[in-house]
């Protein structure tokens, strides 16, 4: 069973062809890597998933996507989004918002919760699923600008978690943090797929050994290779994707 | 730091401070003047100069400013709101819909409205409102108001509201907000400092607003005048008939209006300053 099918994919933003022709099928209960250098249209592919697309001017997409079953291209992008949460590069937790409502919001817009004791059991489940429970328990009711920005990104990881998205996107969730946060981020979402499926961009092939169950190296738009991601990095088959792995690209 | 770094750098911190002192020197002059001549009045006339009627010109009383004050509130109330809101829609559709022709259309109308001299829209509203109605006006002068005072409105949103990172419309988005509840519950309070800001120079605007309700208000002076479709006088334009005047008792009177007018627009400013906290990024 695939949480998402990704069928001969093409994007064309203004004059530019920026994917062409993808195919891919992320298992339920997975990590997905997605990994390339910087500009190969990894961040897009997450943004067709979750419909973010549609926010690009002049953006166009074809071929087939399908999210839990369902028709993305066609969906309502906001019911899609209910099912497909996504934390970004840069950590953005809402700042006017105190650290609780940070993750009690997403919750609500969602229905996720029922009243108040319903919504701090799934603010604290969430929290500490981001492995952050511990350093904020006792400052909730404080604004986000007091944190670091490894426990911003980790706070942003809470709200997506508080939706209770059945697919998570991360979108180099640790490009912009130190390597301690990096590290708890990264056990925090191997530790997402008994709940959800995963899929996460990185252009680190470090770190996509670490995390992955499953990796696509994309490069200029195309899926280069794909496959388990023990196979894939002991025995690579494409030239590209060796000399990707040593960092020669 | 070698001694012509430290050199240097001082010199430029002296010129800084030189330049500084330069600009605000004159707007601190002229709030000292209106301060030292406009407190008179004040004295002489105490909690009278905010309830009675202006003086009749060979008065020895100072009387008060009641009809303009009660004017420009009525003026304020008629007009500010209307403003807000078509402002702040306004600048939510430019924002959202950049590439939409009915934001480029509001966009550009916003900016040749801001350059139209006010002299012009008191004559234009004079015509289009007051002759048709047969009689001046609050309601012709909040017309007036309107105009001049929205492509500043517009201006200070816009600019507000573009001021907050697209990461954080994105977030909503991530977490299945709707465009108009992104707006609403990140974007706005998120720009609720600059933006309550744009509404206090629009206050500013509107009560200091002269030549575009000279001709269309009426000057009421001969009491309080509480309904819209009424002529109203109002602070600014008193203050300017007043001290045109020839009467040392209507000099007087100007000068104290224009330190209630100056009171009026600090108090406001201080009052938002403490109640709007500006959200830290």
């Amino acid at each position: 069973m695939h949480a998402v099918e990704l069928e001969d994919v093409h994007v064309h933003v203004g004059g530019q062809h920026i994917i062409r022709g993808v195919t891919l099928n992320v298992p339920c209960n997975s990590v997905y890597v997605l990994m390339g250098p910087s500009g190969s249209g990894k961040t897009t592919l997450l943004r067709v998933i979750n419909r973010l697309i549609d926010m690009v001017d002049g953006a166009r997409v074809s071929g087939h996507v399908r999210v839990l079953g369902i028709d993305a291209l066609k969906a309502d992008p906001y019911a899609l989004r209910r099912r497909v949460g996504m934390v970004s590069q840069i950590p953005n937790p809402f700042p006017h918002m105190t650290i609780y409502d940070n993750v009690a919001v997403a919750a609500r817009i969602n229905g996720v919760a029922r009243g108040k004791r319903e919504e701090g059991e799934v603010v604290e489940w969430a929290l500490k699923k981001a492995m952050i429970w511990d350093e904020v328990k006792d400052r909730l009711h404080e604004h986000p600008h007091v944190l670091s920005g490894g426990q911003k990104q980790r706070l942003c990881l809470a709200r997506a978690l508080a939706m209770k998205a059945k697919v998570l996107l991360f979108d180099e969730p640790t490009a912009n943090i130190d390597p301690v946060n990096a590290r708890k981020l990264e056990g925090a979402i191997s530790s997402l797929k008994d709940d959800a499926t995963v899929i996460m961009v990185t252009h680190s092939p470090h770190q996509a050994a670490r995390v992955a169950d499953r990796v696509a190296l994309i490069y200029e738009g195309r899926v280069l290779e794909e496959g388990a991601a023990k196979e894939v990095f002991l025995n690579p088959k494409d030239e590209f994707t060796v000399k990707f792995m040593r960092g020669e690209i | 730091m070698s001694r012509a770094r430290s050199l240097k750098d001082k010199l430029f911190v002296f010129a800084v401070a030189a330049g500084f002192l330069l600009a605000v020197a004159p707007l601190f002059h002229l709030a000292v003047v209106v301060f030292e001549r406009g407190i008179p009045a004040l004295v002489e006339s105490g909690l009278g100069f905010f309830t009675d009627g202006p003086p009749s010109p060979l008065s020895t009383e100072v009387g008060g400013i009641a009809p303009a004050i009660s004017g420009s509130l009525i003026l304020l109330a008629l007009s500010l709101p209307i403003v807000v809101l078509i402002a702040l829609f306004a600048s939510l559709l430019t924002l959202e819909f950049p590439g939409n022709p009915v934001s480029k259309a509001v966009d550009v109308a916003a900016r040749s409205f801001a350059s139209v001299p006010t002299i012009v829209v008191s004559m234009a509203v004079y015509s289009l409102v007051v002759v048709p109605a047969g009689r001046f006006s609050a309601l012709a002068g909040a017309v007036a108001l309107v105009m001049v005072s929205l492509p500043y409105a517009y201006t200070s949103f816009s600019t507000a509201l573009r001021s907050i990172p697209s990461t954080y419309r994105e977030a909503a988005y991530f977490i299945a907000m709707k465009r108009w509840t992104a707006l609403i519950r990140v974007v706005i309070p998120m720009a609720k400092k600059q933006m309550a800001s744009g509404v206090l120079m629009t206050m500013a605007r509107i009560v200091g607003e002269t030549a575009a309700i000279m001709f269309v208000v009426g000057r009421f002076r001969a009491g309080i005048q509480v309904l819209p479709d009424q002529p109203v006088d109002a602070i600014p334009l008193l203050i300017f008939d007043y001290a045109l005047a020839p009467y040392p008792v209507f000099h007087k009177v100007a000068w104290g209006a224009a330190l209630v007018l100056l009171l009026s627009y600090a108090a406001v400013f201080v009052a938002t300053k403490m109640l709007v906290r500006e959200v830290k990024l």
